[in-house]
C-alpha cells in the first residue's frame, strides 16, 4: 500500500486510528527515498538468488566424490619407484609390499636387499634378507591369525626399468618364503575396448 | 530459498512456507570439503602371476598319474614372440608373432603394448585352450620365457597382452569375467 496516496478521510479526528497495513520504513519522509527502499515503481534493491542451480551444483559433486570415494585409503608408492602401466588390471589387495627400484629393495619400507648385486652377480638368485623378512611376516601373519588358511600373496612394486633378472630373483625369493601368488602393481590406463 | 507452495485459495494463515536452506547448504559445503581432503586421486592396480609352488601332498589321497595340461610358453625374442604350447615334453603347435610394440605417450611416461599379440593370444587359446567352461575354476598356465636383461615395462607390457582374453566363471550365484590365463616365470 503506497502510503503516499491521497488521503480518502477528510475527518481532523479520524488521523488516530489508522487501517491496518505495512508499517516498515515509516520514518523515510522523501516520497523519492521510500520509493527506492520499498521497490515501488523501480527494481528492488535487495536481489534475490536462485539457489536451486548452486544445490544441483554441490549435489553432483557430493554424488561424484562420493561415487570415487576409497574407503581403504591410497597405497605408498616409493617415491623412486616409476611403475608401468596396463589396461587388463584386478583391484589391488591388502598384502605385503615389496618395493624394487634401480639400487636397493624394501618391504613396508624397510630395506631388504640390493639390486646392483643381483646385476653384477648376473644369475637368479635367493635374496637372504628378503627372505628373512618376508618369512618374519608369514609367521607373524600366521601367529595373529591361527585359524585361517595363509594366503600367500604379496605385492612387487617394481620399477619400469628393472631388468627382469632382478624381477625373477625377487619372484623366486617370494615363492620360497611363502607367498607364491605374487601379483605385479601397476598404474591403470582406460581400457581401449575389445 | 527454497519454498513450497500448496495454494488453497482459503483466507487463512498462508500456506505457502519456506523451507531454510542453508543448513542443507552447509551439509553439502562439509560433506564435499571431507570428500575433497580424503579422495585417492592416484589409483594403482595389480597384474596377478603365479609361481607354481605346489602344496604338501595329501597323505590320505592316493597318487594317480594324470595326463599333463597344455601350457602356453611365450618366449619374448628380440624380434619376435613364440608361442609354443606344450604337453609335458611334446610341442603340440608353435606360431611367430612378430614385435610390433605401440607406444602412447612420449617421453618418460611412454606406455609399451602389443595389441597384434594379444589378438594372437586370444586366437590361440581360442583353438588350444583347455579350460573353457564357466563351472572350470582352473585357468590355461602360460610361462613367460625372457632374456635377463629384458626391462620390467615390457614383461608388463605381455602380461598385459596376456590378459586380454577373458572367459567367464560363475562364482559362486555370480558369473565374473576373468583372465583366461595364469602366469608364472621361467627359470633355470
Amino acid at each position: 500500500m503506497d502510503r503516499y496516496e491521497p488521503k480518502r478521510h477528510h475527518n481532523p479526528h479520524a488521523h488516530v486510528i489508522h487501517a491496518p497495513g505495512a508499517r516498515l520504513m515509516h520514518g523515510v519522509k522523501l516520497r523519492y527515498v521510500w520509493n527506492k527502499v520499498s521497490g515501488h515503481g523501480h527494481r528492488s534493491p535487495n536481489a534475490s538468488l536462485n539457489l536451486v542451480s548452486f544445490i544441483d551444483f554441490l549435489s553432483v559433486i557430493v554424488i561424484f566424490l562420493l561415487m570415487s570415494f576409497s574407503a581403504s585409503g591410497e597405497i605408498a608408492v616409493d617415491k623412486n619407484v616409476k611403475l608401468p602401466k596396463a589396461e587388463n588390471v584386478d583391484a589391488i589387495i591388502d598384502a605385503p609390499m615389496v618395493a624394487v627400484n634401480g639400487n636397493q629393495i624394501l618391504v613396508d619400507g624397510v630395506q631388504a636387499g640390493s639390486t646392483r648385486s643381483i646385476e653384477e652377480l648376473g644369475r637368479l638368485q635367493k635374496i637372504d634378507e628378503l627372505f628373512a623378512l618376508l618369512k618374519n611376516k608369514r609367521e607373524l601373519w600366521k601367529q595373529v591369525q591361527p585359524n585361517k588358511p595363509f594366503p600367500g600373496v604379496c605385492i612387487l612394486q617394481v620399477d619400469q626399468n628393472v631388468s627382469a633378472l632382478v624381477v625373477k630373483s625377487v619372484f623366486q625369493t617370494a615363492a620360497f618364503a611363502g607367498y607364491p601368488n605374487v601379483s605385479f602393481m601397476v598404474g591403470k590406463i582406460p581400457s581401449t575396448g575389445p | 530459498m527454497g519454498g513450497v507452495d500448496v495454494d488453497t485459495g482459503g483466507k487463512k494463515r498462508s500456506t505457502n512456507s519456506e523451507i531454510n536452506m542453508v543448513p542443507f547448504i552447509d551439509l553439502l559445503f562439509v560433506t564435499v570439503a571431507f570428500l575433497l581432503i580424503t579422495a585417492v586421486w592416484v589409483t594403482n592396480s595389480r597384474i596377478n602371476a603365479d609361481a607354481q609352488v605346489p602344496g604338501p601332498p595329501d597323505p590320505n589321497k592316493e597318487l594317480t598319474p594324470q595326463t599333463p595340461e597344455k601350457v602356453l610358453n611365450l618366449h619374448i625374442g628380440e624380434n619376435d614372440f613364440g608361442l609354443v604350447w606344450k604337453q609335458g615334453a611334446t610341442v603340440v603347435s608353435e606360431v611367430k608373432v612378430p614385435k610390433t610394440p605401440v607406444e602412447l605417450g612420449d617421453g618418460d611416461s611412454k606406455i609399451l603394448r602389443y595389441p597384434d599379440l594379444a589378438k594372437k593370444i586370444e586366437e590361440e587359446w581360442k583353438q588350444q585352450g583347455g579350460h573353457r567352461d564357466p563351472s572350470d575354476k582352473k585357468l590355461d598356465q602360460c610361462i613367460l620365457h625372457s632374456d635377463n636383461r629384458t626391462q620390467f615395462k615390457e614383461i608388463v607390457a605381455v602380461l598385459d597382452a596376456l590378459y586380454r582374453p577373458k572367459r567367464e566363471m560363475k562364482l559362486g550365484a555370480e558369473t565374473k569375467q576373468v583372465p583366461v590365463f595364469n602366469m608364472t616365470f621361467s627359470v633355470r
